[in-house]
């Protein structure tokens, strides 16, 4: 079962080689991280598609093609340069990161919280809610907080 | 003879010495006005008469203040015409103006039409030079050590605009003159927040220099490396914070903090437009911030 971090090495090294879009394991919290970063605008456009090449037309997942299952990212490029340049996890095996509103008000300052540092200009954190995975101002927004998944810059 | 003290007393006659006075303790030499001075031993000298104008009576103390052409012989009191050249705070040498230091330096001298964004010379006459590093280098030849003077020369308007440039000559002040030309010559835009601090924190390396700058808000003030904090004043950048890790090395911190000034700011702006969404200026329409 693919975790977080996994996503977060995929989209940085595709962005880092230039790819025009990656494939990455169909999985609910994949597809959920994906939204979040097609709504802040790091990726073009999020696809299921086979291990291939993304679908044209909709085709159900069943076990019989559940192994070929994949989300397939568009990525983004802008002068020559990735729009996304970095991509880490925040809330590791190793250490749990699960954060108040404000804690999350503080990162959302650029303050330092419970050894994370703060965001900086252009910066967005994922995090998982009650609300399901949101990204930070949304979920201060909807006034919760939750387990900080990865930051994307 | 060491043991005797001489005393040594200027008297103006227009009599020739006496011949009472023995020669052998005396010395004899002589002044503008044609007569012997007379300076003697042990034996006190006869009383003077006095022959030369303003000294009619050496006994009374004139005017100090002016200068005398026999008493006040010494030239470190003033020329000739009596002005004391005192050097005070209102007259002192500050930075001497830019043309005055480029002259004699045609070759080099910078070209107007060279210059980047719409500077001219006049602008260059009010820029902050400051020489950073001014080293001695020597190269070793089958003739010996043959020593160069090298120096690095930051220059800024201290509004966004500076650069930096490096030279090297055998007299130190030649070769600051040829580092500033250079750096006129190198000028660079930054981008300021506020015209006042960076966009957000940036670390950057450069060889063997590691350096975290920090973004701060107003009234913090320049925190830095005294090398960061020069070229900080140059720049116009007034709070900041940073800290140099690895290597310090005054020409490597300089070259880092340009590169990553230059290279690594990234604007809202561009974020924005990288990402298609609209960028709102928060700070200074919804919380107005007054000017």
């Amino acid at each position: 079962m693919p975790r977080h971090y996994d996503l977060c090495s995929r989209v940085q090294n595709g962005f880092r080689a230039h790819l025009r879009r990656i494939a990455i394991p169909d999985t609910k919290m994949n597809l959920a991280i994906a939204n979040v970063l097609y709504k802040e605008g790091f990726v073009a456009s999020v696809n299921r598609g086979d291990h291939i090449q993304p679908d044209t037309t909709y085709v159900p997942t069943t076990p019989d093609n559940i192994a070929t299952r994949r989300l397939w990212l568009e990525l983004k490029y802008n002068n020559d340069e990735p729009v996304l340049k970095k991509m880490t996890a925040v809330s590791k095996p190793s250490m749990k990161v699960v954060m108040k509103v404000q804690e999350l008000q503080a990162l959302a300052a650029g303050n330092r919280a419970q050894f994370i540092k703060g965001l900086q200009p252009g910066e967005i954190a994922i995090l998982t809610t009650n609300y399901g995975v949101l990204e930070l101002r949304e979920a201060l927004a909807k006034g919760s907080g939750g387990e900080v998944l990865c930051r994307a810059i | 003879m060491a043991s005797t003290r001489l005393w040594l007393r200027c008297l103006a006659t227009s009599a020739p010495v006496p011949s009472t006075l023995s020669i052998k303790n005396a010395i004899i030499c002589r002044t503008f006005t044609n007569t012997a001075v007379v300076a003697v031993g042990r034996k006190r000298p006869a009383a003077p008469v006095a022959r030369v104008p303003g000294l009619d009576n050496p006994g009374v103390l004139h005017n100090l203040a002016e200068i005398h052409p026999l008493l006040d012989h010494y030239p470190r009191l003033g020329d000739q015409d009596g002005n004391l050249n005192l050097v005070t705070a209102k007259n002192w040498p500050s930075n001497p103006p830019l043309d005055e230091m480029l002259k004699g330096q045609a070759e080099d001298d910078v070209d107007e039409s060279s210059l980047p964004h719409g500077l001219t010379k006049d602008d260059l006459r009010k820029f902050i030079r400051r020489a950073l590093v001014i080293k001695r280098t020597s190269n070793m030849t089958t003739a010996g050590k043959i020593p160069t003077m090298y120096a690095l020369v930051v220059a800024g308007n201290g509004r966004g605009i500076a650069g930096y440039g490096e030279a090297k000559d055998e007299e130190p002040a030649r070769a600051v003159r040829k580092a500033t030309n250079r750096a006129m010559r190198n000028l660079t835009v930054f981008d300021r927040y506020d015209d006042r601090t960076i966009y957000h924190d940036i670390d950057h390396k450069f060889h063997a220099t590691k350096i975290q700058f920090r973004s701060r808000p107003p009234g913090f003030g320049n925190r830095c490396n005294h090398y960061i904090h020069e070229i900080c004043s140059c720049i116009g950048i007034l709070d900041i914070s940073a800290k140099v890790w690895g290597s310090r090395n005054p020409m490597n911190v300089i070259k880092a903090t340009f590169e990553a000034f230059t290279q690594k700011q990234k604007l809202p702006d561009d974020i924005a437009r990288a990402r298609g969404k609209r960028v709102v200026d928060v700070q200074h329409t919804y919380y107005g911030a007054s000017e």
